[in-house]
C-alpha cells in the first residue's frame, strides 16, 4: 500500500468552507423570509455548521484518491490500445463519461 | 473604505468577507490540485507510463469539483439522518450507485475501526470540551 493521499486536514477545510457558504447562504434565505434583526443564539444554533468526524475525512480522502487513481489508470489502458507512451488529453477525454458515471 | 450608513457598511463588509473566501478557495484548491497531481503521477509511474501536465490538471480540477459536490452530499446525508456530524456511513452511502467502489470504501471503513476503536470517546471528549467554553 502506497501513502500517497490526500491530507485529512485539507480536505476538511474544503468541506468546511463548502458547508460555511451554504449555511451563509440559507441565512440570507431565511432572512430574506422572516426579516428578523434577531440574530441571536437562536439562529446561530439552528445554522451550526455541519462537522465531520475524523474517520469519516480519511474514507472522503480515500474515496478521492481512488477518483484520481482511476481516472490515470483508465487513460493509461487506452493510451497503451494505442501504443502511445504518454496519456494525452484525447485518452482522457475517452474514459471521461464512464467515469463520471461510476463516481 | 467608510461606508455612510449602518447598511452600506454590512454591503462592504460581506464584500470583503466573500473576496477573502475567495482567496481562501484558492489556496485551498491549489493546495489540492499539487496533491492530486503528485497522487496522478505516482499511479502514472507504477504502470510504467509518461502523463501530460494538462491531462493531470484537468483530472486535478474534476477531483475538486467532485470535492465540493461530495461535501454538498454529505451535509445533505447526514441532516436527513437528523445529525449535525457526518460520519463514516454517510461517505459510504455517496458511493452507493457504484457498489464495487462501496464495496471498496466498506473495507476501508472496517480498517479504520479496527485500527482506533477509542475514537468513539475521543469524539466525545472534543464535543464536551466544546459544551465547556462559554
Amino acid at each position: 500500500m502506497d501513502d500517497n493521499t490526500f491530507d485529512p486536514d485539507l480536505i476538511h477545510a474544503i468541506f468546511k468552507l463548502v458547508w460555511s457558504r451554504r449555511a451563509l447562504q440559507r441565512e440570507k434565505n431565511e432572512g430574506a423570509q422572516t426579516l428578523e434583526g434577531e440574530t441571536g443564539a437562536g439562529t446561530s444554533k439552528k445554522t451550526r455548521p455541519t462537522f465531520a468526524n475524523a474517520n469519516a475525512l480519511k474514507l472522503s480522502c480515500e474515496l478521492l484518491r481512488v477518483f484520481v487513481t482511476e481516472a490515470v489508470e483508465r487513460a493509461a489502458t487506452i493510451a497503451e490500445a494505442e501504443g502511445a507512451s504518454k496519456i494525452e488529453a484525447t485518452h482522457l477525454e475517452r474514459v471521461l463519461p464512464q467515469l463520471l458515471l461510476d463516481f | 473604505m467608510e461606508g455612510g450608513g449602518a447598511v452600506g457598511s454590512d454591503v462592504e463588509r460581506e464584500e470583503e468577507e466573500e473576496e477573502e473566501e475567495d482567496a481562501a478557495t484558492d489556496l485551498l484548491r491549489d493546495r489540492f490540485r499539487l496533491s492530486s497531481i503528485r497522487i496522478a503521477e505516482s499511479e502514472a509511474k507504477r504502470n510504467n507510463i509518461q502523463i501530460s501536465q494538462p491531462v493531470m490538471a484537468c483530472i486535478a480540477d474534476l477531483a475538486f469539483k467532485y470535492t465540493e459536490q461530495l461535501a454538498k452530499d454529505l451535509e445533505l446525508f447526514a441532516q436527513h439522518a437528523g445529525r449535525k456530524s457526518v460520519n463514516m456511513e454517510d461517505v459510504i452511502l455517496s458511493a452507493h450507485r457504484n457498489e464495487h467502489l462501496a464495496t471498496l470504501l466498506r473495507f476501508f471503513c472496517n480498517d479504520l475501526k479496527a485500527k482506533e476503536p477509542h475514537s468513539v470517546s475521543l469524539e466525545l471528549c472534543s464535543y464536551s470540551a466544546q459544551l465547556f467554553t462559554p
